[in-house]
Formats: structure tokens, C-alpha cells, sequence
């Protein structure tokens, strides 16, 4: 474990580690065009003469644009350009953050990108950027996922045997919002399989970028950003939890580790009492589960703790909240630089003084040390 | 799962003489299930753990586990399950146990035929 900063005076003073464990980049298509493998050419050309690529080859859409108060994907902060290393390590040191396990933003509407063969070739590009601009630098505190197509889980587990080797790689990222089909199909199987096999937990992440045609919010009834927004994230984890767990997933992949971003932790309790219920219920459409689902998630289920959420004068609620949902099975996550962002402390001075400290150590960094195997 | 108490005769063995047969009685105030599976007795309270419905008033049904190959779903047990009328919560009669999770169960009640008579264990 490396040390803290000793340049600012770290107010989380009973932690010795603090992981990062949804710290974003804000990659460009002119980025990525860079880093295409040449045998993708054919791609490139295609991905090169598209006025908005994000729109013609990603189909991303906001009902109106996001986070207007602020340059919501480029540079929040004013002094740096975002999509760069020296960004990142200024959030970190800013925050006092020892590890940044990092995930795309553009890259979490991967699933939107309609063509098969332009999506496995833009994570392949993702992927060879991450590692030449973010993590092979040998320091070791900044680490990665490999990004993977939803839309070619067979081109997606190719993907993952090439680069689960490779230092710095913990992970295999699924971005997870408009999932068809959803992510409990045995259409996923080749994709879990190598996740399995290279010993990698997979994770999910959800984006608002994905909500233009597909499950769970879709951006033509939303009037505003607000709305996409607020419900994209929940939504899309608690049908992905659902999808998984009723089709066995866990049962399948007996040593698969799950990580799930970006909803918060308010929704766990609830749709892990509703599974119960519904597992004990409908017994008979539940087959391949041989427990609880709560169980499942008790065991191989982890969720990164952004955006906690406002509780107004009641605070306390928080470290109710966590200690409802498990503390063990919560990793913090600051979400930098997206503009909805939780600082450390946002959490930290929720828990300190409820749960006993080594609870609390666990959720800022020495889970997370754990499930992505640091070192 | 009880292995004896006391012997308590509730009902003649004609009552339940075939399998899938059953009767409800009342053992001591409480109302107790006697099930013939597959020739065999048992005996459960009428009550469910989780919302306290009657619960050997349900069907006696099966229940479903996916096939040895890994795809397919078969249905097994069939007679042997009793499904709670409520809210289709699934016990297995011959031990009580909830067929999906053995940390929810209701007693077992020994129950042996006397004569033309049933007796149950309680």
C-alpha cells in the first residue's frame, strides 16, 4: 500500500487507504480514433466521417443537456484538461485519493453503439488508451477494467484473455445501461466465462448516455436531464441484479465477483428484500438458484457507495442506511470529475462513530484493496 | 422435526388412505395436517411462518430444479410439497423444510397408524 499525500492534512484520520473505485475519465472519439488497432481500419474510416459520432456511430442522447450549471464532461475544475493522467492525478491529490480504479464516460454508451464490429474495435482502442495514458506509468496506484462490447460477448471474452495479464487490469467493465439482452442471458455466458477464468470481477456501470431507445428510462418520456438522470442509475442496476440473479448467474459462475456502480446504496436493501421475496414466492420459475438471492449478493456482490444522496438534516440516516445494506459489501467511489461527485469525507463523516473502524476502513479502500487483488 | 411427545389419535386410517389424501384436525387447540405421501403419513401444523395463512390448506403440488444437463427445468417431488395457499411458499411435507430455503421451516410431526386409527406424535 502506498502512503497518503503528505501535502494535505487528511481529515479521514482513522483510514489508512482510500480506493477510488468509480473514478472516471472523459476520453474523446478523436482519442480513441488514435489508438484503433490497424487491422480495424476498415472502422476508423467509418468512425472518422461521421460529423457527431456520438450520435451516428454511439447513439447518446440526453432529453436536454447534462448538467447545465457546469461543462459536465469536459473540465470541471478550470485548471486541466479532463482525459488526461495529470488531471486525474490532481484529483487525486486533491482529494487525497492513494488509488483511482478508473472507468470511461463516453464508454459507458458503448451498448447504444449500433454497429458490432465499430463497438469491439472503440473498446479495443479504449482499452490500448487507458493502459498507454492512465496506467502503464509503473506507479501502480492507477488501475483499470477492460471495457468490453456488450454487443459480441464471444469478441468480448477475446478481449478479455488479451489484456487480463497486463498490470494495472482488475476488472472487466460491462457498461450496463440499455443491456439487450439484459445481462442474466446465457447470451453473456462467453463473456462471464473468461471474466471467471482470468480470476477478474465483472462490473457494471450505468450511464445516462444509453437511455436513447432502450429499458430502463427511455429519453423520449423524460422532459428533462433531471429525470434521466435520477432514475437511470437505479434503474439499470436493479433490473441488472434481477436479470442476474434469477438466471443464475452466481450458480453458473461459481467463482464470478460482481461490482455495481453508480446507483447509490439506498436501492440494495429494498431489492434484496423484493428477490427474497419473489425467490420464495415464485419458487418454481427460480430453478437454478439454490439460495436466497440476498445471499448471493451477501457473498459475491459489491457496490461502489456514488451518489449517496442528500439527507438533509438527518445525516445519521446514511450509516443506517450502510449498515443496512452490509457495510462489507460497499466500496467507496468518488465519481471524478463528474459533476455529481462524493469527496471522501462525504462518506467517511457518515459512518465514523457508527460503524467501529474497521468497518469503516473497509468501505473506504481495504475492500476494495481486496477485490481488485491491490498490491 | 419432532421424534416423539405425546400420541394423540385424530382420525380414522380411511381418511387418508390413498395418497395425496389429507385431513385437517385439531391437536391440543392447534390445527394439525396429516398428508398420506405415497402411502407414508406426516404431519405439519396448518400454519405458515411467514404470514401465518393456513398453509396445509394449499395444494400439494411438486416442485421445479433444473435437469442434470444444466438446461432443462424438471419437476420433481411431485405429491411431496405442500404450496401455501397464500402465498405460494413451498414446504416439503415429509420434513417441513421450505423446499428453497432450509433456515425456514415449520415442526414435522411423527405420525403412525394404530389400528384403523392415525396417531400423531406431538
Amino acid at each position: 500500500m502506498t502512503q497518503h499525500a503528505a501535502g494535505r492534512a487528511r481529515t479521514l484520520d482513522s483510514v489508512d487507504v482510500v480506493v477510488d473505485t468509480d473514478a472516471h475519465v472523459t476520453e474523446s472519439v478523436d482519442q480513441l480514433l488514435e489508438y484503433m488497432d490497424p487491422a480495424d481500419e476498415g472502422l476508423r474510416r467509418i468512425v472518422e466521417d461521421a460529423a457527431h459520432p456520438e450520435h451516428d456511430i454511439y447513439s447518446v442522447a440526453h432529453p436536454t443537456p447534462p448538467f447545465i450549471h457546469t461543462d459536465a464532461f469536459g473540465d470541471v475544475y478550470g485548471d486541466h484538461p479532463t482525459g488526461t493522467v495529470e488531471a486525474k492525478r490532481s484529483e487525486m491529490d486533491e482529494f487525497d485519493l492513494d488509488y483511482s480504479v478508473l472507468n470511461p464516460t463516453l464508454g459507458l454508451a458503448l451498448a447504444t453503439v449500433n454497429n458490432d464490429r465499430a463497438a469491439v474495435a472503440l473498446a479495443k482502442a479504449y482499452n490500448a488508451w487507458i493502459l498507454d495514458q492512465f496506467v502503464d506509468d509503473g506507479r501502480g496506484d492507477i488501475l483499470t477494467p477492460v471495457l468490453v462490447p456488450p454487443q459480441a460477448p464471444d469478441k468480448a471474452a477475446e478481449i478479455v484473455d488479451e489484456r487480463a495479464d497486463e498490470p494495472g487490469v482488475v476488472g472487466v467493465q460491462i457498461p450496463s445501461t440499455g443491456l439487450v439482452p439484459p445481462p442474466g442471458h446465457r447470451w453473456y455466458d462467453p463473456l462471464y466465462e473468461a471474466a471467471e477464468e482470468n480470476d477478474l470481477p465483472v462490473m457494471f456501470h450505468s450511464g445516462s448516455g444509453a437511455t436513447a431507445d432502450i429499458f430502463p428510462v427511455l429519453r423520449k418520456w423524460a422532459e428533462t436531464y433531471a429525470e434521466d438522470h435520477a432514475m437511470v442509475h437505479p434503474f439499470t442496476a436493479m433490473w441488472n441484479l434481477t436479470s442476474m440473479l434469477f438466471q443464475a448467474v452466481p450458480e453458473r459462475f461459481p467463482d464470478l465477483e460482481f461490482v455495481f456502480q453508480e446507483a447509490g446504496v439506498g436501492w440494495i436493501p429494498y431489492t434484496k428484500w423484493r428477490l427474497d421475496d419473489h425467490y420464495l414466492e415464485l419458487s418454481d420459475e427460480v430453478p437454478g438458484l439454490e439460495q436466497l438471492p440476498s445471499k448471493y449478493v451477501d457473498e459475491r456482490f459489491h457496490f461502489s457507495t456514488q451518489p449517496l444522496g442528500y439527507t438533509g438534516d438527518h445525516p445519521e440516516q446514511m450509516a443506517k442506511m450502510i449498515e443496512l445494506v452490509g457495510p462489507e459489501t460497499l466500496m467507496y467511489s468518488s465519481d471524478l470529475p463528474h459533476p455529481d461527485f462524493d469527496p471522501p469525507e462525504e462518506l467517511y463523516d457518515r459512518v465514523r462513530g457508527h460503524l467501529d473502524d474497521e468497518a469503516v476502513r473497509g468501505i473506504m479502500g481495504e475492500t476494495a484493496a481486496d477485490v481488485f487483488d491491490l498490491s | 422435526m419432532s421424534d416423539g411427545g405425546r400420541r394423540h389419535r385424530v382420525a380414522h386410517a380411511n381418511e387418508v388412505a390413498e395418497p395425496g389424501d389429507r385431513v385437517i384436525v385439531d391437536v391440543e387447540g392447534q390445527e394439525v395436517a396429516v398428508f398420506n405421501v405415497d402411502g407414508d403419513l406426516h404431519a405439519l401444523p396448518n400454519f405458515c411462518p411467514h404470514q401465518a395463512a393456513p398453509l396445509c390448506e394449499g395444494d400439494l403440488t411438486g416442485r421445479m430444479v433444473v435437469g442434470e444437463d444444466g438446461w432443462s427445468w424438471e419437476y420433481v417431488q411431485r405429491g411431496e410439497v405442500v404450496t401455501c395457499p397464500w402465498h405460494g411458499w413451498k414446504f416439503d411435507v415429509t420434513t417441513g423444510e421450505n423446499v428453497k430455503d432450509d433456515a425456514v421451516a415449520v415442526p414435522h410431526y411423527e405420525v403412525e397408524r394404530d389400528g384403523g386409527d392415525v396417531v400423531v406424535l406431538r
